[in-house]
Formats: structure tokens, sequence, C-alpha cells
């Protein structure tokens, strides 16, 4: 069993309430939200769990910002909302679908995985190829930074105080997709690509590609977007990024595969997740 | 698919509701650990970090301050009595090399010590606290290395019995030459030689293993476990913690799954132990990760296939060799070797000469041990993929090669006299064989012709057609028994005792089917209890695709014998010659005078009117024979050629079972162990540190298939008629292991022209196999 040294459960009502409750346990207590990462957690230090799943921050919204998504949406909330099926040519579904198993899914929240952030994960790489905004606050006062620049920080350390409040998704004029290879159904990414494409008078006016799991957490290739931009979408090009991807790309190798596999195969999946956003962004 | 059966049936046949189904569907409370004993301590156990070492001392002083310790042991406190964690028949084949506690460790995860405390969290501090000084020696990892000149030799035991050759790290050995094998592949046209790789895998039952142990009123060791084998585990017991077996109870509940690794006697004497020092009962529950590492395993193994053949297909040599990594102990490591050749070579009984050796070989790795399949898994991986290259070679289709050499009705193969259980076995003659129409069958469902001339291509997806066959045994020969005891009531009701252990295969419910099906009534009236050592009648126990068959059998001469009882009865309620009585649809009827009488009626009168009995029989069944079954397997697969990812898009297995007891019951064994076969084709794989230690020892690392990988599977049935089994039955439960590996690399191959030999198939193993052949073609 984990988390064995837990002597407490509190139901905050809101997140000041949560907030001064993580404050008291001075480095003890946890923020609860779907549990499926703290209940594999190794830590034996944690005395209390603080459920923040009634504290209003399960909800998705539009405005003219972007797709508001509160912090404790599960992944089956997020995955089957009528907002998140229209946006970006529908890649959160598409990704959420591939996210481990239906179960799991409807227990698990969109912040969680946002801030456990795990390397091979899925959501960060999509998070970040998307531009995502993270949006927190802690004791003092509320802050926000784009998903991509808080991951290159020591983030985890942020969340011991803060609680994740919301992300915001920005507009796109076009679409993503995404694309993931495991071992079988519900298995964690040996890979994972997230591309989004905008054209305009035939033309790539912007790119945008995420790969994951190379063993290492979802990052941009701003070498190959730029490549990319002014470009006619077409089978040459798109074989092109594959060369550059597999010239460039940094990976290395786990048990669960080798650098080398992974350096071939990223080429493949971002010439096949930005043809097929260029096949959805003409229709 | 329906099942069209020779004669009509009333219950045999048919597809009865499960006896057990409804309080396993609402959930009641039946498997070991569903049940409260006042007082019971925890028991823990402490596992060797270390790979081999010898154990320089154990201090536990700090260990038995902890609040709630009870009492901890180890080898400096418990009577060192050597012997087999396997549980197989008396005289057990697999050697005597483990002891309760030792002073040496053989792997990360043996066995170091065990504590039984108050509640769990006191014994897993007192775990902590336990100070053991190893002096660490040098450990081998692969059975290369164990084999090598020089190498460490890890049972140095001076106790130790029947293992093969100790001092080389052997736990057993085979060679049996048939013929003259040289000579053979001399006078072959063709020749193929294919070595195949099967990695460490789990059995990954549902319920972990458990146990709880307990003194009765009487002062009787009571033994309540998740196990296959409640019989062996009292006679081994007895030997282990010198308790009489009359002194000793086994009670076998529920249980959520075995596949061999409860056929292993691993807790019961620890908790047992513990109970017995301590006065009190123990309850013991492996975690997962426990269970990965320090239960058992498949025994991973390399076999290399050498194939010579006539050019008209018709084989002349066969060599086999299987080099077994049996792990720390030598649990099933002879018995599963022979397994390999006894069961896959006699399949194609064709070839003239033979040559099949071997070694079971001690690494320290975590331990091998019984698993589905039980060798024939290992030997049709290399076998079925050599036919597949034997067929390319002559230009033949796959089919035509499989009909040319398989086995048929009336036919016999030396082997079965050669190879037994670790040793000689019987001659045998094949009585019922439906493999040509299972292929027949098969090719039809998988579109198999037209999809070999004419490969699928769409994009970087590239679709091919395997197949493999296979066939096992219904138990084993001139070893296995089982009995029965069927009991009347004065209701026209009965009670039936076995002692065959139903681990989920549904064999309570097939068992019931048989005895119902002699005494003319539903399956409702027929309550199956399995099993209690102090209340069932002895049975092997479930391994060895035994149950259908041998404890089949001997439920149906125990039913025939109450029913040749009650015709007694109601001959004289008749007053007619029960020659001329019918027992069918709950009563006995005159054949003459159309004059019936209910089995209630009989029930009555025997207990309570005149010439007052009990009508009941116990009958025994010794297994003079062990029918196989046979078994065609066709896959299609999809492989991404720039990827290497493998899909298996459609399954075809068709099997002969004889006539099928129950055919849901039978079908789903098929697709089950379909499933674990496609596991271990694409998924499967234990890895271990430098060090010896299991890294993807939970479900998240380690993947098995889920209902979301299953492709469409289609289990068919093909009946025969087996003179020997009750009701014509074979065993339906391993045979359907052993093809699905060798069919999807066949598979592979036609789609994209690589072999792969190295289960499983990775993304990783296809893409460096076909940038490989990229090459090789380039170069
Ligand atoms: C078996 C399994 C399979 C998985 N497969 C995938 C997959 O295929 N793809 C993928 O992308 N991911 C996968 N994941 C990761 C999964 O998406 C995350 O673990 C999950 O979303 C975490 O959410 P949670 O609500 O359960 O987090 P919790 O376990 O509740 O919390 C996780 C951590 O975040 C903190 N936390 C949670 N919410 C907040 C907040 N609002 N503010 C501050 N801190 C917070 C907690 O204190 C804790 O440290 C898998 C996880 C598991 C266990």
């Amino acid at each position: 069993m984990r988390l064995r040294g837990v002597l407490r459960f509190h139901w905050a009502r809101d997140v000041d309430e949560a907030l001064s409750l993580l404050r008291a346990y001075e480095g003890k207590g946890a923020i609860l939200a779907g549990g499926v990462d703290l209940a594999r957690s190794a830590r034996t230090d944690i005395e209390g769990l603080i459920d923040i799943t009634g504290t209003g921050l399960s909800y998705v919204r539009e405005d003219p910002k972007g797709l508001r998504i509160g912090a404790t949406t599960t992944l089956s909330e997020l995955l089957f909302h009528p907002l998140s099926r229209e946006y970006a040519g529908g890649v959160i579904a598409e990704t959420l679908r591939l996210v481990a198993y239906p179960a799991l899914r409807n227990v698990a929240t969109i912040g969680g995985a946002t801030v456990s952030a795990h390397p091979w994960a899925d959501i960060p790489t999509m998070l970040v190829a998307l531009g995502a905004e993270a949006r927190w606050r802690n004791e003092e006062k509320e802050e926000k930074a784009s998903v991509e620049e808080l991951y290159k920080t020591q983030f985890r350390g942020i969340f011991r105080e803060a609680i994740l409040l919301e992300l915001v998704l920005p507009h796109w004029d076009g679409v993503f997709v995404f694309e993931k290879i495991g071992r079988n159904a519900g298995d964690i990414a040996l890979l994972n690509v997230c591309a989004g494409l905008g054209l305009r008078e035939g033309k790539i006016a912007w790119a945008r590609v995420a790969v994951g799991a190379r063993p290492e957490r979802g990052e941009r290739l701003p070498w190959l977007e730029e490549m990319l931009l002014g470009k006619e979408p077409d089978e040459n090009l798109w074989k092109k990024a594959e060369e550059e991807v597999k010239e460039r790309i940094k990976v290395g190798s786990d048990r669960r595969a080798s650098g080398e596999w992974r350096r071939e195969v990223a080429g493949v999946l971002v010439r096949r997740t930005l043809a097929r956003a260029a096949g959805k962004a003409v229709k | 698919m329906a099942v069209i059966l020779k004669a009509k049936r009333e219950v045999v046949g048919q597809n009865v509701l499960k006896v057990d189904g409804l309080p396993l569907a609402t959930g009641q409370p039946k498997f070991t650990l569903d049940m409260d004993l006042p007082g019971a301590l925890v028991g823990k156990i402490l596992y060797s970090p270390y790979a081999h070492a010898e154990i320089v001392s154990i201090d536990t002083s700090e260990a038995e301050k902890v609040p709630g310790v009870a009492c901890i042991l180890h080898y400096g406190n418990v009577p060192r009595v050597p012997y087999t964690t396997a549980g197989q028949g008396w005289p057990e084949p697999s050697p005597y090399d483990t002891v309760l506690f030792d002073k040496k460790v053989r792997y990360v995860g043996d066995r170091v010590a065990a504590v039984a405390a108050e509640t769990e969290e006191a014994a897993l501090e007192a775990l902590r606290k336990i100070k053991v000084e190893y002096k660490v020696l040098p450990a081998v990892f692969t059975v290369e290395e164990a084999l090598a000149p020089g190498a460490p030799i890890i049972h140095d035991e001076e106790d130790a019995e029947g293992i093969y050759d100790a001092k080389r790290n052997i736990a057993a050995a085979v060679d049996v030459p048939i013929g003259n094998i040289e000579k053979g592949f001399a006078e072959s046209d063709v020749v193929v030689e294919a070595t195949c790789e099967l990695p460490y895998s789990q059995h990954a039952a549902m319920e972990p293993h458990c146990v709880i142990a307990y003194f009765d009123e009487d002062g009787r060791l009571v033994i309540r476990s998740s196990t296959q084998v409640p019989f062996h585990i009292r006679r081994v017991v007895s030997r282990v913690l010198g308790i009489p077996i009359h002194r000793i109870r086994v009670v076998k509940p529920r249980i959520g799954g075995g596949f061999g690794s409860k056929q292993e006697i691993i807790l019961e004497p620890v908790a047992a132990a513990l109970a017995l020092r301590t006065g009190r009962p123990v309850k013991m529950a492996l975690s997962r990760e426990e269970v990965f590492v320090s239960t058992r395993t498949i025994h991973p193994a390399k076999v290399r296939v050498k194939l010579g053949a006539k050019k008209d297909g018709t084989l002349h040599a066969i060599e086999l060799e299987a080099i077994l990594n049996t792990g720390a102990y030598g649990a099933h490591g002879g018995t599963t070797l022979y397994n390999v050749g006894s069961k896959a070579l006699p399949l194609y009984n064709k070839a003239r000469n033979l040559r099949f050796h071997g070694k079971a070989v001690y690494t320290n790795l975590p331990v091998a041990g019984a698993y589905r399949g039980y060798g024939a898994n290992q030997g049709f991986f290399g076998l079925e993929i050599a036919m597949d290259m034997l067929a390319e070679k002559l230009g033949m289709d796959p089919i035509e090669l499989r009909l040319r050499n398989h086995i048929r009705t009336g036919e016999t193969s030396p082997i079965f006299e050669k190879l037994g259980e670790g040793r000689e076995g019987k001659p045998q003659v094949i009585r019922s064989c439906a493999l040509e129409e299972c292929l027949r069958i098969g090719a039809e469902r998988i579109g198999w012709y037209e999809k070999r001339r004419n490969p699928r291509r769409k994009g970087p997806w590239a679709y091919g057609v395997g197949l493999a066959c296979a066939m096992q045994g219904s138990g084993i020969t001139g070893v296995d028994m089982a009995a029965a005891t069927l009991i009347m009531n004065e209701d026209g009701s009965f009670r039936l005792l076995v002692g065959a252990t139903d681990l989920g295969t549904g064999s309570d419910t097939v068992l019931a089917q048989i005895a119902a099906e002699v005494l003319g009534v539903p399956v409702e009236k027929i309550s199956v209890y399995s099993s209690d050592t102090d209340f069932t009648p002895f049975d092997k126990g479930a391994y060895a695709s035994s149950t259908t068959y041998v404890s089949g059998n001997a439920v149906l001469k125990a039913a025939e014998e109450v029913k040749r009882q009650i015709l007694e009865v109601a001959s004289e309620i008749l007053e007619e010659p029960a020659e001329g009585l019918i027992l069918a649809g709950g009563k006995v009827v005159s054949e003459r005078t159309g004059r019936e009488v209910s089995l209630s009626e009989v029930g009555h009168r025997a207990f309570y009117v005149a010439n007052q009995r009990q009508i009941a029989a116990t009958a025994s069944f010794a297994c003079p024979e062990s029918p196989p079954p046979f078994a065609a397997f066709f896959a299609e697969v999809a492989v991404d050629t720039e990827t290497g990812i493998v899909r298996v898009e459609k399954f075809v297995v068709v099997a002969d079972c004889g006539q099928p007891i129950h055919p849901k019951l039978a079908e789903g064994q098929l697709e089950g162990a379909v499933v674990q076969g496609i596991g271990h084709a694409l998924y499967e794989e234990m890895l271990f540190s430098e060090r010896g230690s299991t890294v993807n020892s939970t479900f998240f690392d380690y993947r098995i298939p889920t209902v979301l990988d299953v492709p469409e599977i289609e289990a068919i049935l093909v009946p025969s008629d087996e003179p020997t089994g009750p009701f014509g039955a074979k065993s339906i439960a391993e045979v359907g292991i052993d093809g699905p590996v060798p069919a999807i690399s066949n598979a592979i191959y036609h789609a994209v022209g690589v072999r792969l030999t190295r289960a499983p198939f990775t993304p990783e193993r296809i893409l460096a196999a076909l940038r490989t052949k990229d090459k090789e073609r380039k170069g």
C-alpha cells in the first residue's frame, strides 16, 4: 500500500480553503484531484489529503481568449464535451481517447495530468503543441504562464504551494492532430506526436509540432516549424520533414524502446500527422 | 459457432448455466480471503535483494521488539527438509532442491524470513528491522553463463535430491534418439532449421496467491488456499512440517485463475509453519509485485528445430533441441522439458528419424514453473515456424504440408513410449483426430487460399495470414488419478463431491453435466462440492488438461454405479427386473408396462421404507491413455512497415476436443488461451536489471492484452468421438495456447517477409528485422 503516512482527508469547499490547508501542512499535505497518480506515489511523508474536486474547478467554457478548462475537469468530461469536439479539428478527443482506458479517464483530471506531467504522457505533448496557458494561484497571488514555459521551470515546486485553476487553449485557425504508439491499448506512449497547421492561400501560414515520450517530455521542434512556413503542403514537404526529424530530433533509450527506433519512428509520425492535419485543414 | 454433436443428449453438449455462475456474478464471498478468522495474524515474507548470496547471519532482535510481532521464522529456527514446490503426483518428478528457509539465496525474490504479526504494518516494520548479513556470490543470468565452465554452482547444498547434474547447473536433461537422425537428414531432399526463443512471462491470474492457515478445535491444521492442487499441498506440507497427513485438511474455495502458477506449493508451508509456531490463524496474501518476483513464471526457452523432408513433403527427420531456463529452483523443470518433445513431436509422425534432446538449466533468475501449455507451446513455437519454412522451400502450401504429415486416427508415434512425465512414457494409439477437418474449416473461415495468393497492401500496412497446428494431452498417462463421490438425497437430487479443482475453468459445471446426463436429471439437481481433502475424494488437481477427461471419467463411473443402485430400488418398487427399466427425466420408467416411479420415491424408499441404505458411490479413474486434442490456428495480421506495429486483425482457432461437454465453456477456454498467446506473441516479457531483479513487476509496465486488444476471434469446435473419454470428450484447456505465437510469426512472414523468432514481436524488433532485410536486398 502506498501513501502510508496519510492521517487526514479534507474536502475543500473552495480554492482559498484548499490553499490555507495546504500551507498549514507545511509540505506534508497534497492536493488530491482524481488521485490516480497520488495513489501510486511512493511518498510516505504526506499526512493530509486535500480534495479539490468540489471547489468549482470542473468546467469547459469558451470565450474570446479560447477554450477554458477547469483543472478538476475529468478526462472523460473533457473528451465528451461538445466544445472540445469542435476545437482545433477535434484534437482533444483524438488525444484523450488514447489516454489510458475509460475507467481511469473517468477519475483522472486534466489538472492532475498537467501537474504530474509524466515524460511519457500524451497530454503534456498536446498542451505544449496547442500553446496552452496555465493559470494558478498561491496564497499571495494568481499567476499564469504558457505550459511550454512552465515545463522549463521547476514547476513541481510551484504546485507544492499553489493550485492550478485552469488551462486556456487559444483559438487556432487551423487543425491539430495527434498520434501515439503504445505497446497495447491503454499503454503509455513509446512515442507521441501532436502537430497542427494553418493554411492561407494554399501555403502553410503556421505550424506547430511537438514530440513526446522520447522518452523525455513533449517539446516542440521549432526548427521544423520554421522550415514548414510558407511552403506548399504536399507529399514532398512531408517527406522532407520526416528526413529532417530523423536527422535532428533528440531521442533516448529506455527499457521500452531504443533511441534508434524512436528516431526513425518520430520521423514517420511527424510526416503522418502533418499530412493528416493538412488534409483536414483543406476540408 | 454451433457444434454438431454425434448423439442427442439431454445435458451433455448443452450450454447449461454455470453451476457457480450466479454467486460469482452477484459477488458472493467465495474466495480464499473472503473469510475472517478472529485473531488472525498477518504473514509477510522477507525477500532476498541479491541474486546469489550466502546468509552469514540473521539478527531478528530489533524486529521482535516491534509491537504486535508474534513470530519470525528463518533458516536458523525451522527444520531443514528438502522438497519441491511443484504440486505433482508422488513420487514427484521434480528435484528436491528447496527448503523452507535456506542459508543461501539464489535469486532476487528468494525467501529469507517470514514474520507473523497482529497487523500488516507491524509485519512490514519487522521485515525492515531484520538484519541480514549477506556474502554476495557471483550470479548467472543466462543459460549460456550457467553452463559455462567455472560458472558458480547454484545448488551446491548436499541434501538436494534428484538434480541431474548440480555441478554444471543442469536440473534435468534428456536425449532420445529414434532411428538415425544423421542419416535421416542426409537422405532428405530439403532441410530447414529454426531457432526460436520465448522469454520470461507471467501467468497474470487475476487473484494473487493467498492462503489462510489455522488449527481447528481438534488441533488439526486447516489450510484454505487459492490452489490448483489441494491434495498435493496436504502431502507436501506433511513432509515439510512433519505433521501426519490425517492431521491436515486443505480447503480449496473458488479460485481467481491459476494457469499453472497455483500448481505450486509456495505460501502454504510458510503460513502453516507460522500458525504452528504461534498457535494462531495466519493470513497471507501476495501483492502483484510479489507474485511477479517471488512466485513462478513460464519456462523461458530456446528451441531449435531441424526438419528434413522428401520432395513430396513427407517429413523424414526431425531434430528438436530445447534449452529451458528453470530459474533458481527446478520445480517442473524436467517435466516441462520432456513435454516440449512429447507433445510436439508426435503431431508429425511420418518422420522415421527423430532426436529430441535438451536441458533445463538453473540460473539466478525467478523460478519457472508450470504454465498453461507446459512445454508444448515452446515446442510448437519452433516446430511450426520450421514447418512454415519447409513449406516455402518445397513450394508447397503450408496446409498441404501439414495434411501430408500429421498423425491420424489408428496411428501412433514412438514418442509416446519414449517420453513420459520426466521419464519413459506408455505406447498409445490415436483413437480420435479431426485435425484435417479443423484445417479445412479454419482455412475457409480465414479466407486462406485467396489471402495467401493475393496479400493485401494498404499504404504502409502489409497484410498476411499464417497458420500453426498443435496437439496436447488429456491428463498424464500412468500417473494421474481422480476420484468422485456421488450421493443421492431422498428428494431425488444428488451431491457430487470431487477433489477436482475448478480454478475458473467451469469444471464443476462440466462434471455436474456428466453426472446429470447419466442420472437423467437436470444439472440443477446436482450440487457440486469441490474441493476439501476432508470431504472430497482424492484428485490429482487441475493441471495437464486433465479434469474433463480424468475427473470426468471418475464422475461417469460413479454416476453409472449410482444409476445401477437406483434401478435396483426401482425394481423393488415396480416389481420387475432392473434390465427393463429406463432412468430418464427424473424418474424410472418400465419399458414393458409404462409404469413409473419418481426419483424422490426411490430416495424415500431407500432412506426410510424398506431395505434401507444410502444410494451412493465412489469411483476412481486412473489415466491409462492421454488422448490428445488437436487444433489449427489461423492468424491474419497487419504490419505497419514504417513503425513495426503488428495488429492481429482476425484469429481463427478450430479445435477437436472430442465431444464438447459444454461447448460455450470449451470455446471460452480456446478464446482465453488465444488471447494469452497473443500476449506472448506481441507484448509480454519480464525484464531484469543487471543485478537480476525484475524491473517491470506491475501491469503498468508489463503489458497483458486487455479486452481492447482482443481481435475478432472465431473459436470453432469440430467434434470427434474419443472412445475412452466421458461421452467422447477430450481436453481443451491448454491446446489453445500452443498456436498463436507461431501462427502470428508465420503471418508476419507472409505479410512482410521477415521471420520473427524471438518473442514478443515488438515494433522495435519488427522494424529492425525489416531494416536488416532492406540492407540485405540492397547489399
Ligand atoms: C495507469 C495509468 C495510465 C496512464 N496513461 C496515460 C496515457 O496514456 N496518456 C497520458 O497522457 N497520461 C496517462 N496517465 C497519466 C494521467 O493522465 C494522469 O496520471 C492523471 O491525469 C492525473 O490526474 P489526477 O487527477 O488523477 O491526479 P492526482 O493523482 O489527483 O494528482 C497528481 C498530482 O498533481 C497534483 N495536483 C492535482 N491537481 C492539482 C491542481 N489542480 N493543482 C495543483 N496540484 C494538483 C497532486 O497533488 C499530485 O501531486 C496514466 C496514468 C495512469 C495511472
